[in-house]
């Protein structure tokens, strides 16, 4: 089911490699160092778009790209996306101006942006527009898959106050510890982490001294003893459940950055400030028996002209179809290289619109 | 603060019982302040630094465990990526590559291990570097050597 499993032909690594550098120096100049993945490659291969020339692939990337650097600067608010090309690079202090885990926008915001964009993706915002209302933005650096996946699930569980969940996920993450010892990690180089996950957990459920306001776990998100020490829960998870689970992921690790397993997890998974994946997000899904929802926006469009936005459910292993057939709570929207975090106007809406 | 300081309480903890099973590294903490450390590392066996006891200095920053510790060599060193005059090194985990997942223990396992196997197309000390990047292997042994007589070794009388 899940499109990691898609098989990637060697023609179509090659053609990736192939334009890749062009696509590097592209992003370099208009922004942070953004990262261009295999991932977009294997999510536009399956689905049916149109054969783009290299050219408006390598256009595509650079103007979403152009357009999320351009939103992480005030002053660059109103200016167009050729503007936002010949801006000197990212500097790493800007990306420190964005909080880690913003407030709650109204998705117009988001058009806002696009204003000179391609009418694609101005098309595809008055989708989301309809299936959407609001969006959160996360920061930059490197952690905003994590970072929003935490601020996500945290606040479903505030709002919703389902216990259940909690007891279930307290399960797995106790099932993680187990995990990560068995591995050999030294205990003490974690348990803060897990210490902190766990507390918050209780701290989100109502009815005890401890409980927290929404105002509070908004605080707590941005608060970076707090805010990192989760990340870095999530990051120990995934690297946990991908050594663990190996032999499935490491096709996907072989294909993505040539390199181990063991390599991978201490290059690309524990360090805080690396990017996420779909092996990240598969990993952590899958660890914690969450499912999580990515929206796409991209360039991207349909053979018969029609628009329409992609989006993959990131469903956990051993899933029943029943739970699998509720859209996920958690919805992030992916524009290549960053994650933010999306509110549908209704959960049952939304499946059905997308869902063609 | 109070993160790093527990953190760090612990390392010191697993340290004293660690002692024995890992016979080429004495790491020691500062008798008042648990931020700052040094570290006694054997030079490994069958390089050029054998029989060289070398110092490392451990500052810990307050962000500690999410970001490293700061090491550097205070025995001077021939080593493509220490610099020779600072003592500074140049590993991955010790900038973009670190996670808490490490420890002062492991980092010092893995410096030694730098010290068996040198990188020397990322050099700190470009003299080094060069020696071994033009197949100097003969050339690099002997500076390396020398230098360990000289600075890593206990003076005889």
């Amino acid at each position: 089911m899940k499109f990691l499993v898609t098989p990637v032909s060697e023609d179509f690594l090659k053609a990736f490699c192939f334009f890749f550098p062009t696509l590097f120096v592209n992003i370099a100049e208009c922004s942070q160092p953004l990262e261009i993945r295999s991932e977009d490659f294997l999510n536009r291969s399956s689905f049916p778009v149109t054969m783009q020339n290299q050219n408006d692939i390598v256009k595509d990337e650079a103007e979403v790209a152009a357009s999320i650097a351009a939103n992480k600067f005030e002053e660059w608010g109103n200016c167009s996306m050729k503007d936002a090309m010949e801006e000197p690079s990212f500097q790493e202090e800007d990306a420190a101006k964005v909080p880690y885990v913003g407030d709650k926008e109204p998705l117009s915001s988001l058009s806002a942006e696009y204003q000179a964009g391609s009418p694609i993706l101005l098309e595809k915002i008055k989708i989301l527009e309809s299936q959407y209302t609001a969006i959160r933005r996360t920061r930059g650096d490197g952690n905003c898959f994590f970072r929003s996946f935490m601020f996500s699930y945290l606040e479903h569980v505030l709002e919703s106050q389902d216990r259940a969940e909690v007891d279930r996920i307290k399960v797995n993450v106790e099932k993680c510890r187990k995990t990560l010892q068995n591995l050999g990690y030294t205990d003490f180089t974690f348990e803060d982490f897990f210490a902190l996950f766990l507390e918050q957990l209780d701290d989100i459920l109502q009815g005890t001294e401890e409980s927290i306001s929404y105002e509070e776990l908004v605080n707590r998100s941005r608060d970076q003893s707090v805010s990192d020490y989760i990340v870095m829960f999530f990051r120990f998870v995934t690297a946990g459940e991908i050594r663990t689970r190996a032999e499935f992921f490491e096709p996907f690790i072989t294909g993505l950055s040539n390199t181990t397993v063991d390599k991978f997890c201490k290059s690309s998974v524990e360090p805080m400030g690396e990017e996420s994946d779909h092996i990240h997000i598969t990993a952590l899904s899958d660890a914690l028996g969450v499912a999580i929802r990515v929206v796409y926006l991209d360039r991207s469009s349909c053979d018969n002209g029609g628009v329409t936005v992609n989006h993959h459910d990131f469903v956990p292993v051993g899933t029943n179809e029943k739970e699998e057939a509720s859209a996920p709570f958690i919805t992030l929207l992916y524009r290549p290289g960053h994650y933010d975090i999306l509110y549908p106007k209704s959960s049952c809406k939304v499946t059905d619109n997308v869902e063609k | 603060m109070q993160a790093s300081r527990a953190r760090l309480f612990k390392e010191y903890k697993e340290v004293q019982r660690e002692k024995v099973a890992d016979p080429d590294i004495q790491l020691v903490c500062d008798d008042t302040n648990i931020f700052k450390w040094t570290a006694l590392i054997k030079g490994p066996s069958e390089t050029p630094y054998e029989g060289g006891v070398f110092q490392l200095a451990f500052a810990v920053p307050e962000p500690y465990p999410l970001q490293p510790p700061q090491v550097r060599f205070l025995t001077k060193i021939f080593h493509p990526n220490v610099h020779f005059k600072t003592g500074e090194i140049c590993l991955d985990i010790l900038k973009n590559a670190w996670s808490p997942a490490w420890t002062l223990q492991s980092v010092c396992r893995a410096i030694i291990a730098l010290m068996a196997h040198p990188e020397p197309d990322s050099p700190l000390n470009c003299d080094s570097g060069n020696l071994l990047r033009s197949g100097d292997v003969r050339g690099f042994n002997s500076m390396a050597r020398m230098y360990t007589r000289l600075a890593a070794m206990p003076k005889k009388g």
